[in-house]
């Protein structure tokens, strides 16, 4: 990004809520904070969200709750059924609050959003702050804070900011000393780093390269030819050059679209019913802000940009009998041509829109 | 008083445009043009809401402030930015509670009034020790 002169940077900013589901559900009930709760999934009941103190005792994604219950009031674990309508409605809240930040914001998930922010190094980690503070006090809700020069390093700051309570929730690349960098980065498995499943992780450690800072140290040309330009641009960010632009909505007269990706692939029908739920809401609060309608909603999905073995992207359309910008028409059509349409044709969905 | 949430606002949702007249002052003695008491439509959004991203509508259940005008089941709009002031109606989280009161900061204590005699009032010695989820800015109420 551009260097802007009197010590002014340009810079990526990733604000992510931290255990989101639970933090929504804390936010209505106080008696839930500091304890070990879990938000279950409504169909089967399994976990879907930990905070950390449910993560402390072990619990991960996925367990049903009826393995955990028998255990639950030794621990103390408490849960939740999941409440899409609440989580939907403090996501808007926080993206519409983070918006004022920034000219420029991209929305990445329910949860995170980029903002671009410029500053001097120092203007921008009060300004982190400023983001924390604002959103814990407009919401309840606890974010993390990663600021840096390209959106991978933006990732990597922000989960040292959420490992290291001292930082208070703001970690910026710019004035983390850099041996605390590179201590990280030479700790941290590959994995850790935006953009590096698992199983592209064994490809690398078969290469040698086991942590971020050997990735960091390998050569982007080579590494393009072993495996394709999206790893060429990850080891290209995590050297400081920005290669991964933000990805604002494009909103012309005759289309909106809504579009997010997810930190976990959506892998159930039911989870893909309730995210298509949310989204088709979301839409229609955009169109119904624009004074516009919807003749025809296109759902599509597709598997994550960084997984370049069996992609897919599928879509379908579906005609509206009449204009509308009514919430619940758009969610039942696209909840529909999603059933009708989408699930046969893909089980490994990721990003879906409409 | 007892809270539930009941609607998280929606951003654009709450579909309130209703009443035909904004609130105007009614001039006694003269007889006016009917255009002196229509001011165009209000959007209760607008009128009930300063800040979208952090106003939220809770309904109440419990007596503790009959005396304020809060009844049993009556919404109450909590803006959670705001700084609590002395005499403020807020939801204050009392043993993880979320519980209706009016703010009193007197020398050196805060107190959680109730307005009901039948009930306690609350009293906090140390102010650390308060813990304020929101401030009242309006009441909904059932008449
Ligand atoms: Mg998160």
């Amino acid at each position: 990004m551009p260097e802007m002169g009197a010590g002014k940077v340009e810079r990526f900013a990733l604000v992510d809520v931290n255990s989101f589901y639970v933090s929504c559900e804390r936010a209505f009930d106080p008696s839930l904070e500091l304890k070990p709760v879990v938000v279950l999934s409504n169909n089967d009941g399994c976990v879907v969200a930990r905070s950390n103190e449910a993560k402390a005792l072990g619990i991960e994604n996925g367990d049903p709750w009826f393995k955990l219950a028998a255990d639950a009031k030794r621990t103390g674990l408490i849960q939740r059924s999941s409440n899409y309508e609440l989580y939907g409605d403090l996501s808007s809240r926080v993206m519409e609050l983070l918006g004022r930040y920034s000219f420029s914001q991209e929305v990445y998930s329910i949860d995170e959003s980029w903002l671009v922010l410029r500053g001097t190094p120092e203007e921008l980690v009060r300004t982190g702050a400023e983001i924390k503070a604002a959103v814990a006090l407009h919401t309840g809700l606890p974010v993390c804070v990663g600021i840096a020069p390209t959106k991978t390093l933006a990732k990597f700051v922000n989960r040292v900011a959420k490992q290291n309570p001292a930082l208070r929730g703001v970690c910026s690349w710019d004035t983390l000393p850099s041996a605390h960098a590179e201590a990280i980065m030479s700790r941290v498995p590959v994995t850790g780093i935006w953009g590096i499943a698992g199983r592209l992780g064994k490809k690398l450690n078969a290469l040698g390269i086991f942590t971020i800072a050997d990735l960091k140290a390998a050569d982007p040309v080579v590494m393009r030819k072993k495996f394709s330009v999206l790893m060429q641009r990850t080891i290209m960010e995590l050297n400081g050059i920005p290669c991964i632009p933000l990805e604002t909505e494009v909103a012309t007269k005759r289309q909106l679209i809504f579009s997010r990706s997810f930190s976990t692939p959506v892998t159930t029908a039911a989870r893909m019913h309730e995210v298509m739920a949310i989204y088709a809401q979301q839409a229609a609060i955009r169109l119904a802000k624009d004074s516009q309608q919807a003749r025809l909603i296109t759902c599509f999905a597709g598997t994550s940009h960084f997984n370049d073995r069996a992609a897919s992207f599928p879509s379908v359309a579906v005609k509206l009998p009449a204009p509308t910008a009514d919430p619940v028409l758009l969610t039942k059509a696209a909840t529909r041509a999603w059933r009708a349409g989408l699930w046969m044709a893909s089980r490994t969905p990721a990003p879906v829109s409409c | 008083m007892g809270v539930m949430v009941v609607s998280a606002l929606d951003l654009d949702g709450l579909n309130l445009q209703g009443p035909l007249c904004s609130p105007v002052a009614v001039p006694a003695g003269f007889p006016s043009p009917a255009q002196d008491y229509f001011t165009g439509r209000i959007d209760l959004n607008k009128h009930l809401i300063r800040d979208i991203t952090c106003t939220f509508l809770v309904r109440v259940s419990g007596h503790s402030m009959d005396g304020a005008g809060i009844a049993d089941g009556d919404e109450l709009v909590v803006d959670r930015s705001l700084t609590p002031a002395d005499g403020n109606v807020v939801v204050a989280i009392i043993d993880g509670e979320l519980t209706v009161k009016r703010l009193r900061l007197e020398h050196g204590r805060v107190r959680l009034a109730a307005e009901n005699p039948e009930y306690p009032d609350v009293v906090i010695c140390e102010l650390s020790e308060l813990s304020i989820w929101g401030v009242v800015t309006r009441c909904l109420h059932h008449v």
